[in-house]
């Protein structure tokens, strides 16, 4: 059955000193993909300014703001009404991880997949080992055993790493958030030659999911056959009807939600808080 | 082994050939060669005192015209004045020829092969470069996949380095097609040139360097995005304290263009706009002389103030054209310098024309192997510094350096690659502590412009020269000084 849900979204940004001009780049809006659509969209601010729908540097639509009047705090508010069809349990093809291999070992697709092979800073790990692929079972078996493995090597805790950890620190750490999870199961996948790719979304609220206060995060991979399969591997759990897919990339770098470029008087501290409300209706 | 010349001449009495060496003005029993006699005819008729006298001259034309260069490292940075010589370099124009149309073949093949890595990577499929020459490559953008810019152009603006080998051939040291610079010391050193020895310059009939602006234009408004009609072309500086803003501003200023920062402009709407004191004004085509990673602070790094937030969205959306096309530091890289050959062969079907040097690459177990082994006989190189920076010529270390140089490689062999050493060819220089001419090395950088249909190599070129005697290195941020170049008309 088809799930209606409404995703709002909330950012306030304060500044120390005055700000003169600014302009932001939000990269918030759900996808239009198979299982999404968004029916409507609102997007407004506490101070006048000019809004550029437009696309990111990899095509996915986000929106540019621009302010010219001074400030010294901003908030944004956006909305959107998407409606998600169920995901069929797939009908997964469980195909041997030494027929995945030939496949994945072909000069072909290891230039198609490219940037989804490449170890970015925020994915590079050192030890390879950590989780080893059996050769006997089939990928997709043994990609949702590593989201089990981080699931339960990695403590969900917010504060102690940042948007710029590195799964390699993560590693070390064994506690972090989403994107912290995300970045390892990925790390792991390229480095045994999975292509795999950082989603940045919503998750519905309600159900004890843990990074539902927040924009979300989990990873896609894929697999010959079948093409991307999403993986939670902070809920470990595969992605479902629950999950709003805003954008992916590389790595979190990609797919930053905000980003702005401040011309102030002076140097002072800001702060951003973002908040997201998912409700669903049936 | 060294000879001296048979000109009697005191300037040149301290002109020792050296053998092993290619010299560019005087053959093997010491007498100027055909193209150089009228010049040292004339040259002959003058004093030490004149020499002195010129010498001076052309150095104050250089520091009343404003051109200096800075140099990064050792934690300062200072501004110098670019070392200029007396001695023009003279090239045949049947040497030109090759010369010429080896760089438009590289420029093409380069384009080809940048159009291609960033669609069907057929040449990676293929097997002809390893996949991990793209994928270990921090150059190679995923933005860029399956744009398409303006006219199809991803290196507008090509430096080609050139040297002349003791075999008496051209052989290409390196491309450079991210934001080659230099151009403008070429025209300075004609115009310095012009000023200190009218006479001299007025017996040859060679080619002018001063039309490279307006072909730089022409070039830059083939590209122009789709449905604009005249194109407004800027050229985008990160400001006064780069090296090479002399250069921004000469261009712009011979285009007839504005030359602005980035906060002078702005994006709105999905175009890019100028601030003006008459409101914004949109701009189609921008040369902009800013690295990739700093461009746009939405798509790169973050911190950038040099570049314009939203720049790359309007690009990608094929709003404004950039010059040159983000991403195509992937293929200057030095490891891929050393597929060209292949490349060539591969897009256009053709024999290239003009010489590549052998290449070792440390990535392979072998080559890596050979290079440890014979580090004394090679110039190692790191893949991706430019400017001459982390380069060890191998004749030159003691037994301890080439120990450090093998744990450097060992330690990161993907890194660097090797390449015999190459001896560049000599050319007479004017040296102030002689007093006289002494041989000097010299390396040619050409200028290659790549647009929709159109395309041009300034006759001329850079001509670098190793002011320090004996050292091979020839960039100007390691000391080197630089030679007017004349090429004759036919």
């Amino acid at each position: 059955m088809n799930l209606e849900y409404t995703v709002r979204y909330h950012a306030r940004n304060q500044y120390e000193t005055l700000v003169k001009s600014a302009v932001w780049q939000f990269l918030i809006q759900p996808e239009n993909n198979d299982n999404q659509t968004v029916l409507d969209a609102h997007f407004s601010s506490s101070v006048d300014g000019r809004v550029d729908p437009t696309i990111n540097g990899l095509g996915f639509e986000a929106i540019r703001y621009s302010v010219d009047i001074p400030f010294n705090e901003i908030n944004f508010e956006a909305s959107y009404k998407v409606i998600k069809e169920p995901i069929n349990p797939f009908d997964l093809l469980h195909q041997e991880r030494k027929k995945d291999m030939e496949v994945f070992n072909t000069l072909k697709f290891k230039a198609d997949f490219e940037p989804y092979l490449r170890v970015t800073p925020l994915t590079q790990i050192s030890d390879k080992s950590t989780f080893t692929f059996n050769a006997e079972t089939s990928t997709f078996n043994q990609l949702q055993e590593l989201n089990s493995w981080v699931y339960n090597y990695i403590e969900f805790q917010a504060g102690v790493t940042s948007v710029q950890t590195t799964a390699s620190k993560v590693l070390s750490l064994g506690r972090g958030v989403c994107q912290d999870f995300t970045h390892l199961f990925c790390a792991i996948c390229r480095a045994n030659g999975i292509p795999s790719r950082y989603v940045s979304g919503y998750l519905h609220q309600g159900l004890g999911y843990s990074g539902d206060a927040q924009l979300h995060a989990w990873a896609e991979s894929y697999l010959p056959k079948v093409g991307w399969v999403g993986f939670d591997p902070t809920n470990n759990l595969l992605t479902n009807q629950d999950h709003i897919k805003i954008c992916h990339g590389k790595d979190y770098q990609d797919c930053a939600p905000l980003k702005g470029v401040i011309y102030a008087v002076g140097n002072g501290n800001n702060s951003t808080e973002h908040t997201v409300q998912v409700s669903a209706q049936q | 082994m060294s000879t001296n010349t048979n000109t009697t001449h005191p300037i040149f009495s301290s002109y020792e050939r050296k053998e092993g060496f290619f010299d560019e003005i005087f053959d093997e029993k010491g007498n100027p060669k055909e193209i150089y006699k009228k010049l040292f005819e004339i040259y002959g008729g003058h004093s030490i005192e004149d020499f002195i006298n010129l010498n001076n001259k052309a150095r104050a034309s250089f520091f009343n015209q404003g051109i200096t260069f800075q140099v990064y490292g050792d934690n300062q940075v200072k501004e110098k004045i670019f070392p200029f010589d007396l001695f023009p370099r003279i090239i045949h124009p049947s040497e030109w020829e090759i010369i010429e149309k080896g760089a438009i073949q590289r420029s093409k093949a380069l384009n080809l092969f940048l159009h291609d890595i960033y669609h069907d990577k057929k040449i990676i499929k293929q097997g002809i470069v390893p996949a991990e020459m793209i994928s270990s490559s921090e150059n190679y953008l995923h933005q860029m996949m399956d744009l398409d810019p303006p006219g199809g152009i991803y290196n507008h603006v090509s430096g080609t380095d050139l040297i002349k080998h003791s075999d008496g051939k051209y052989y290409v040291l390196e491309d450079n097609i991210r934001c080659p610079s230099g151009v403008s010391y070429v025209v300075c050193n004609r115009t310095a040139l012009k000023r200190a020895l009218f006479g001299v310059f007025n017996h040859y009939k060679a080619h002018t360097v001063t039309n490279y602006a307006e072909n730089l234009l022409e070039m830059m408004e083939s590209v122009k995005p789709h449905g604009v009609d005249i194109p407004n072309c800027v050229v985008l500086t990160p400001g006064i304290y780069n090296s090479a803003y002399y250069e921004h501003s000469y261009l712009a200023k011979a285009m007839g263009v504005e030359l602005v920062e980035g906060r002078d402009l702005f994006v709105e709407n999905n175009f890019v706009y100028m601030k003006t004191i008459t409101g914004p004004e949109r701009v189609d085509v921008i040369y902009r002389r800013i690295d990739d990673q700093f461009i746009d602070p939405f798509e790169f790094k973050s911190d950038s103030s040099l570049g314009v937030p939203g720049l790359f969205s309007v690009y990608k959306q094929g709003n404004v054209c950039l010059v040159n096309a983000p991403g195509t530091g992937v293929a200057d890289d030095k490891a891929i310098y050393t597929y060209m050959p292949d490349i060539i062969k591969y897009y256009l079907d053709e024999e290239p024309i003009l010489n590549n040097v052998h290449t070792y690459h440390c990535s392979r177990p072998d080559e890596l192997k050979y290079v440890l082994e014979n580090i004394d006989k090679l110039v190692v190189k790191p893949v991706d510094e430019a400017g001459g920076y982390g380069v060890t010529i191998g004749n030159r270390l003691t037994k301890e350096e080439i120990k450090n140089v093998q744990e450097q490689i060992k330690a990161s062999p993907r890194k660097y690659i090797a390449q015999p050493i190459m001896s560049l060819s000599l050319h007479a220089t004017y040296i102030d502590d002689s007093k006289s001419f002494e041989p000097r090395h010299i390396d040619l950088r050409t200028f290659t412009l790549l647009g929709k249909d159109t395309e041009f190599v300034l006759k001329g070129g850079l001509t670098r020269v190793a002011l320090q005697k004996g050292n091979l290195i020839v960039n100007s941020s390691q000391g080197g000084g630089s030679k007017d170049t004349w090429v004759l008309k036919k």
